[in-house]
Formats: C-alpha cells, structure tokens, sequence
C-alpha cells in the first residue's frame, strides 16, 4: 500500500462552553485533521491537537510541518500490513522522528500517524484493536472542572453528578483554588475520585504549599505542578508533597520518560496520544511508565474530536493497567463533532470498544470542510 | 425561583437570542439570499418532522395529572408532519422531501443508539420534554415573525405557511401548560430542583433553535478574541 494523496483541515470548532486553566481559556478546538488515500482510494484520518507549551506547536506549525516534512517522507511509499501487535514497532519506524528538537513536532507526527494507520487498517477491513488487543470490556471516563469561580464549577459538579462519572480533575493554579475544589467537594459524593492539575501554574514552595492545603480535601493526586523541566526538580518536589504527583507536560517524548522514572519524579503519567507523537509512542511510554511501577494515566486534549478520541479509546483500552482516563467528550463540549455517530460516553463514563475498520469512525469530510478555517491539499 | 421560573428563564434568553441573531436578522430583514431561505425551511422541517413521535414519547411517561393536557398536545401534533411536507412542497423543496425524512428519522436512530448520559429514564425524559417545550415557547413567541417574513421575502402562500400560523395561534397556551407539566413531571418523579435546573441547563447548553433551525449555516465562532495562548490542556 501507498499513500498517493491527502488533505490537511485546520479545524476551529466553536465550544458549547469556554475552559479554562492555568496557562489559557479556550472557546474552540483548533485540531489539525489529516486525511490520506491509497491508490486504491481507500481514506485513513488522523488528527493533532496543537498546543504551544506542551509540544511547541500551534496549528500553523502543524500544517506546515505535515505539508512540508512529513507528507513527503511518506507519499509513496510502501507500507507493510498491519495484522499483529507486533507490527506497533514498524509503525514507529514508518515516519520520521522531526529531527532536532524532536519534541516540536509530535503533534503533526501523531496526526499522519494516525492516519496512516487508519488508512492501512481500513484496506484491510481490519479494527485497531488488532495492534493493541482489548483488555476491558468497556472504557469508562472521567470529567474534567475547568478553572472557573465557584459557582460555576459547582453547576459543572452538578452536571458531573447527574452523568455519573466517579472520577474528575479539577483544573487548578489559577484564583481560589480552595474554594473551587470546596464548592465542587460539596456537590459530588465522597466516593467521587478528585485530582487536582495544576499544568504547571506553581513554582516548587507555591506547590508544596498548595499540595498541603489540597490534601485537607482529600484530592488524590496533584497533575504538574511546577512547569516541566529537570526531572530532579519534580523529583525533590515528590520527596516532601503530601500527595502523589502526576507528569503530563513534563512527559512527552519517551527520553522523559526514562529521565522522569530514573529520577524517581513522579507516581504517575498521564499519555496523551498527540501530545506522545502518536499511538506507538503513547503506548511505548505508558507500557514503560507501567513496568516502572507509576501509574498509567490517559488523558485528552480539550476539544479532540472523534478521531483523538478514538485512537485514546483503543489506548485505554488495551493497556495492561490504566487508572485514570479522559476524553470522549464529543458534542458536550463541541457543537459539532466530525462523525454522525459520536464517541461520547454515557451514564458512568462508560463507553463501549470500537470495533470497526481502523479507528472504528466514520469521519465526515463535509463537516471538515464546514469547519476548517485552512484546508491544505497533499500531492 | 421555582424550577419552572429557572427554566422559563432560560427558554427567554434562548428565545432573545434567538431573535437578536444575525441569521434570523437577516431572514427577517430580507437581506438573506433566497437559498438562506431554503435552507432555513429546510432545517425546520427536518427539525419538527419527527415531533410526533417525541411527543408521544413523552406522552408515555407523563405524569398522571398531566396525562391529558400531554395527550391532547399528542393529538394536536399528529397532523403537524402533514402541514411540515406542506411547507416544503410550497418553498418547492418536494424533491428535498425525501433526504428531509431519512435526516428527520437518522436523527431519532442517533438519539436511540448514543450511549445515555442520564441514570434514569425520568431524566432522560426531563431532557427531552425540556427540548419539545422550548419549542412550544419559542414558537409561541416568534413563529408569527416568521410566517410574515417567508411571506413577505421568500414569498409563501398562507397554505405552506400554515404550520408557522397554527403555532403563531395555539402555543401560547401550549408553553405556559409544557412549563407547568414540566414541572410536576420533576416533581412526580422525584427529581430534585437542583437536578432538574441541572438537566435542563444541560440540554440548553447551545442554544437549541440556532443548533436546529440553521444547522445548514456555518457555524459562526465565538465572538471572543483567541488569547495569546489559546490552549487548554
């Protein structure tokens, strides 16, 4: 099989509502969709969730670097069949690592990536489960307070309690923390799981600091406290912090990961299929994560459509051990996803496993057209 | 405020919001292309021309003390898809008929197969009676506006405007009776106000008449400027 054509969408899908953190607000997904064909005609999609201060890509970044660097290392060229687990490591192999500064570009990797696979898959008839076997029945999500007053997280918490998901991450490091997780402590049940992220808002005595006062609310873990950097500077974080820490803007490439486990920084990851450069590399990195003890978690970007969604689906799915995962928000969030049949979970969390033809959607073309504010042709 | 005041309060603001929208501006002012029209017609009839079928879903789980005002309300819908075909027919979209009922019936094959968010039936049905009198209010108060805009710049016959005239007349009585038997319905069920206001807030998140009448539009984005960062998580 070959890639013989494709088509870049720079997306701006508007939000039912704004979330906010530490480092911005957002009121639309500005995901970057890819979607290649074969010379048989057979279409694969993938997509990227561009963010500046996670890989250092925006979404022009993105479709440059797709049109430009990796569109032409992999038009033409043949691609092997993917029918086992064992063939995760010749999808790594099959599209560059972006060079120096590695990292930069993951986002635009995972969205080609994604594609490719889907399209490979697809020519095959056969499901993504087929490179990660299933290890669960169903998935179940959790949801995700943005840092908003109180009263407003509290009608989030409510929104929360009627779908009836057990776990939920408060977005913390901007405004009245306390109070926030106070006011959504006070909605959700006491079996309710609470973490806290802060993406990075403290520096290491504001975090400690922090951490102490969010323990006395029995918050379970705290996600990136202090802005990624040396592992040793989270490490020395982790051997005074009441509670445990999670890596996510710290963890990236699977170089931070070995640097974050040698360091002893964290008790837990949180993978995030565009921001790791793609499917083989997240679970690369959540499967090393996992042999070195941390806890696996897998998390989503805001506003990822069914594609993301999809291949964080398939993620959760199959690997051994996964504690926490997000995502899946679909049309509670966009006003529009890009399948007729969204991926949105129900009562619980919980979702079914995807058992169709490579990720297992439908993308409509239509609603990439309607929503993309750059459509980039690949030849 | 008691749930059915929450409530109207927020049927009011989507209404305004609604009204004060550009696209409906535009329609109303003339200042829309005639395939503005269309597709506005069209949208409408794919929206309501299942209603029946919601109507009767809801009539299933009323509260016994609203059965009746449900199941007339039930029996007022049933001609309704007949006046819907006549609309389209009149703005001569009947070769569109078709694509309108696979679209109207796709609509209602979503809403069974998508995994429920709610843990009850009951709340799964506050959802939807929530949606079905939004639309009685709305009507209520616009669908006059509306019929004399298709009549005066897409130019439409009091025949296929009769679905808009009929609501223009009747809905009034409809809304303020759907606010009240919303509210029993929570209360008979048991739903707590905070939950209600919950369920209700949720399926308004959007706003429900923009979401449906001009699906067929670019969706316009957020009025709000991107931020230096515009990234969350």
């Amino acid at each position: 099989m070959r890639l013989v054509s494709g088509t870049v969408y720079a997306l701006r899908i508007p939000f039912l509502e704004s979330v906010r953190h530490s480092l911005a607000g957002r009121t639309w997904s500005d995901s970057v969709v890819v979607r290649v064909v074969d010379e048989e005609g057979i279409e694969g999609f993938g997509e990227a969730a561009p963010r500046p201060y996670v890989t250092g890509e925006t979404p022009t970044d993105v479709v440059a670097h797709l049109a430009r660097v990796l569109w032409p290392t992999a038009r033409g060229v043949a691609v092997p069949a993917l029918r086992d687990p064992g063939d995760l490591v010749a999808v790594e192999r099959l599209l560059p690592d972006g060079g120096a500064g590695a990292w930069r570009h993951h986002a635009a990797r995972a969205a080609l990536e994604l594609a490719l696979i889907d399209c490979v898959l697809r020519r095959h008839g056969v499901s993504a489960a087929t490179l990660l076997p299933p290890r669960r029945s169903r998935v179940f999500y959790g949801g995700v307070i943005s840092a908003e007053s109180p009263t407003q997280a509290a009608r989030q918490a409510r929104w929360i309690r009627l779908a009836g998901l057990r776990q939920v991450k408060i977005k913390v490091g901007v405004g009245d923390d306390i109070a926030r997780v106070r006011a959504v402590r006070e909605v959700l049940h006491p079996d309710v799981t609470i973490r806290a992220d802060a993406n990075g808002a403290w520096s290491p005595a504001v975090a400690l600091a922090a951490i102490e006062q969010l323990a006395r609310y029995g918050i379970a873990s705290v996600e990136q406290p202090i802005p990624p950097g040396a592992p040793e500077t989270l490490a020395s974080l982790r051997s005074r912090s009441a509670l445990p820490l999670v890596a996510d803007e710290s963890v990236v490439t699977p170089a931070d990961a070995e640097a974050h486990i040698a360091a002893g920084a964290v008790d837990a990851v949180n993978v995030r299929v565009s921001k790791c450069g793609g499917f083989a590399r997240s679970v690369a990195v959540a499967r090393r994560a996992a042999a070195a003890g941390l806890q696996v978690h897998v998390g989503s970007h805001v506003g990822e459509t069914a594609i993301l969604a999809a291949a964080g689906r398939h993620l959760a799915a199959g690997l051994d051990t996964v504690a926490h995962v997000e995502g899946s928000y679909g049309t509670l969030l966009l006003v529009e996803d890009v399948t007729d049949d969204g991926l949105r979970f129900g009562h619980g969390g919980e979702a079914p496993l995807l058992t169709g033809p490579g990720w297992g959607v439908a993308v409509r073309v239509d609603r990439l057209r309607r929503h993309a504010e750059t459509i980039v042709e690949l030849t | 405020m008691t749930l059915r005041q929450r409530i109207e309060s927020l049927f009011e603001t989507q209404v305004a919001e609604l009204a004060a929208s550009e696209a409906f501006r535009r329609l109303e002012g003339g200042a829309a292309e005639r395939a503005a029209y269309d597709r506005f017609v069209a949208d409408v009839v794919r929206t309501h021309l299942k209603a029946t079928e919601y109507v009767a879903f809801l009539c299933a789980l009323a509260a016994p003390p609203t059965s009746e005002s449900r199941l007339r309300n039930l029996l007022e819908e049933i001609h309704h898809p007949g006046l819907l075909r006549q609309l389209a027919v009149g703005a001569g979209l009947v070769d569109r008929l078709p694509e309108l009922e696979a679209q109207a019936s796709d609509d209602i094959r979503r809403l069974v197969v998508e995994p429920v968010l709610y843990r009850t039936l009951g709340e799964v049905g506050l959802a939807a009676f929530c949606e079905v009198v939004a639309f009685e209010y709305m009507l209520a108060r616009l669908a006059g506006r509306v019929a004399t805009f298709l009549a005066t710049h897409r130019g439409l016959g009091p025949s296929a405007l009769r679905w808009w005239t009929e609501h223009a007349d009747v809905d009034v009585q409809h809304a303020a009776e759907g606010l009240e038997d919303l509210e029993t319905y929570a209360r008979y069920y048991g739903l707590e106000d905070e939950d209600g206001l919950a369920i209700a807030e949720l399926t308004l998140r959007e706003n429900v008449f923009l979401r449906r009448y001009f699906r067929s539009e670019t969706p316009a984005v957020a009025a709000a400027e991107r931020e230096s960062l515009s990234c969350a998580s």
